[in-house]
């Protein structure tokens, strides 16, 4: 027994919400109902997969799991893995206790949380690639390479928390599975479809070496992951339980909104700026709306993404995506993008006292500060709407997307000046279970608007573009962005 | 005037008339309702009685707050901007006010973190920031709650010249506070709990 045992012993036998047995009961309860909801749902998945290889599908399939993967170790390394608790930090972590016994718990989590998480890539793999022959032998090799990919991720990603020198390596992983998704998705495209055909056609054989191979790594570096917990260093603990307990809190209050404060106020406060004037020319509420355009500005790395992720609807139609999955795909898509230059609009929601102190009219203001995420929400639309049309997924609709800006920023605008989720709301019953109003209207406020200013264009998705459909969505974007500014209070 | 709050009685009785030039300090035990005070004169809390501020109710709109300068509780800084931009976006809505930035940044001891954002500031230096952003702008009437917030002794003392400089322009301050020092040279009004 290490010497964290007895110490937790002690802390869990003086805790006034010790678990009783019937708290164990509903835990079971609970695991066992999700297994029941989850089976079928695996199974028909398994089922699903395709026995012959369709190039575009691999590539695109292949191309997604990649950036998904890629996306899980980038939140891994802001987050940074390795955490503890608040008492944790505060009295555990900061004692002569062995760091490995009192971190030993986090880093079982996380492993099976990559256990499960691997084998859904492992499932998605296949899925993509198809399988000519022997299900029942690629299914477990392709749950081995997904869980494999995970825990070895996971496991650079520890150990690039603890030493500059992994972190290095780390982003080098991020940048391979980033070139990985693009050739991917230019093979989908048809160049370098045999490369696809070959690893899909492949014996078992060679499928059951590269999943060994790739356990063997994965092992040796989750090794060497757990021997580092050792010699891991404090501050790197406490900063990570830090951001984890503001998140935790955020979330324990119900009020995911305070999240993005979180995360933006993490990264403005480690960073080195420059002043610059002030352009002098800009009017008062264009003058304070001009902050989500030099933000955006001092963010070009994220404006790169933003831009790139419009090949997302191309891939996930490519993928075998359904026609509502590709919409849904681009509505999320075109609102986070839009939503992303509300910083200022989500500031003085939060807390108007700046607003007061700039004394700039709340309408005039509003209207100014839906010009960039006008641009941004429309232009990557165009983007993806041109993208699918190239690929022949669509027919002509990228005139919908500077038509579908003015809709898209009244909607990030909404969904940045939302309130925090009114608890006090009722509970509705419905046949799928009781459904509580105040997180649901919390959930739509900004999809609501932007979907209402995009009526006309989702009617042009159902049944083709029109010209009358095209004058009806500018002029009906237009005004719902118009009567939303001139509603607009302060705050 | 008066202010109930949840049923229970937060000011109660009290009259209070301030001339343009003057500096007001409002001083009392904790729970006293001194800040509710500083609401209703801000238009931020509804009041029985009569409030008039610069002749005229009260009001959340921008006229007022072109006017009335409130510095309270930290206000959420924008993010990506620095403690420099700021003070320029300031300068940017209200047009030349009684300082320039380059002035306000030292005369508020803001020159060395001119580039930081204001999230990365100790807590006095975010406090001298919001007081430089409120005193830079135009405005006749100064609203300030617990401005002593997180500043040095030294500071203190320099505000408080500060302010007085700001009534000698005509200019009137209401201010929250818990520091007889810095009480000293305003008008002191004792507020005592209603309830």
């Amino acid at each position: 027994m290490s010497a964290v045992a007895p110490v937790r012993a002690f802390v869990r036998a003086r805790d006034h919400r010790r678990r009783t047995w019937s708290d164990h009961y509903i835990t079971l309860v609970a695991l066992a109902l999700a297994a029941m909801l989850v089976t079928p749902v695996l199974v028909r998945a398994v089922e699903a997969v395709p026995g012959a290889l369709a190039p575009e599908r691999a590539g695109a399939g292949l191309a997604l799991i990649a950036l998904l993967l890629a996306g899980g170790l980038v939140l891994a390394r802001a987050v940074g893995p390795v955490s503890v608790s608040a008492a944790d930090a505060a009295w555990l972590v900061l004692s002569p206790l062995p760091r490995r016994g009192v971190l030993a718990r986090t880093l079982l989590v996380l492993g099976a949380v990559c256990v499960a998480g691997g084998a859904l890539v492992g499932l998605a793999l296949l899925s993509a690639l198809g399988t000519p022959d022997a299900l029942t032998l690629r299914l477990p090799a392709s749950v081995v390479l997904g869980v494999s990919w995970t825990l070895g991720g996971m496991s650079v990603a520890v150990l690039a928390q603890g030493a500059q020198s992994w972190d290095a390596r780390l982003v080098g992983v991020i940048a391979v599975l980033v070139a990985v998704a693009v050739a991917a998705a230019a093979m989908s495209a048809g160049p370098g479809s045999g490369v696809l055909a070959a690893a899909a056609s492949a014996p078992v054989a060679a499928w059951t070496a590269a999943a060994c191979a790739s356990a063997a790594a994965a092992a040796g570096l989750a090794g060497r992951a757990w021997s580092a917990l050792a010699r891991f260093p404090a501050r790197a603990v406490l900063d990570a339980s830090t951001r984890v307990g503001l998140a935790a809190g955020a979330l324990a209050a119900m009020d995911p909104g305070t999240l993005t404060w979180i995360a933006e106020d993490a990264h403005w406060r480690t960073r080195r700026l420059r002043s610059r004037a002030w352009p002098v020319r800009l009017p008062g509420a264009a003058a304070v709306a001009w902050l989500d355009w030099r933000r955006l500005a001092r963010r070009p790395g994220r404006l790169a993404l933003v831009a790139a992720a419009a090949v997302l609807p191309v891939l996930a139609a490519r993928a075998g995506g359904a026609g509502w999955a590709v919409l849904l795909v681009l509505a999320a898509g075109a609102l986070a993008v839009a939503a992303t230059s509300t910083a200022g609009a989500r500031r003085d929601a939060g807390d108007p006292a700046l607003a007061r102190l700039l004394g700039a009219a709340p309408r005039a203001l509003l209207a100014a500060r839906a010009v960039l995420p006008a641009v941004l929400g429309g232009a990557w639309l165009t983007l993806a709407l041109a993208g699918l049309d190239l690929a022949g997924a669509g027919g002509s609709l990228w005139p919908l997307g500077p038509l579908c800006a003015p809709a898209l920023a009244a909607g990030a605008l909404r969904l940045a000046r939302r309130r925090p989720i009114e608890h006090t709301m009722p509970v509705m019953d419905t046949p799928l279970g009781p459904v509580p109003l105040g997180p649901l209207r919390w959930a739509l406020e900004g999809a609501d608007i932007a979907a209402l200013g995009c009526l006309p264009a989702l009617m042009a998705f159902a049944g083709g573009v029109t010209a009358p459909l095209l004058g009806a969505q500018a002029v009906w974007g237009a005004a719902v962005l118009a009567a939303y500014c001139a509603a607009a209070r302060r705050g | 005037m008066a202010v109930d709050l949840g049923g229970a009685a937060v000011l109660r009785g009290v009259d209070l008339t301030v001339s343009p030039g003057e500096v007001v300090a409002v001083v009392g035990a904790n729970g006293a309702g001194k800040t509710t005070l500083l609401r209703c004169l801000a238009g931020l809390q509804r009041a029985e009685g009569r409030v008039s501020v610069l002749g005229r109710p009260p009001a959340d709109e921008p006229g007022f707050w072109r006017e009335v300068a409130l510095v309270g509780d930290e206000p959420a800084w924008y993010p990506g901007l620095t403690v420099g931009e700021h003070l320029e976006l300031m300068r940017a809505v209200h047009g030349p006010g009684r300082l320039e930035v380059a002035a306000a940044l030292e005369l508020f001891e803001l020159g060395g973190c001119v580039d930081r954002s204001p999230v990365s500031l100790s807590t006095g230096q975010r406090q001298r920031l919001s007081l430089a952003m409120a005193l830079l702008r135009p405005s006749r009437l100064l609203l300030l709650d617990e401005p002593e917030r997180g500043l040095d002794a030294a500071f203190r003392q320099r505000l408080a010249g500060l302010l007085a400089d700001y009534s000698a322009a005509g200019g009137t301050v209401v201010m929250v506070t818990h520091d007889p020092a810095f009480a000293q040279a305003a008008r002191p009004v004792a507020l005592e709990a209603a309830a």
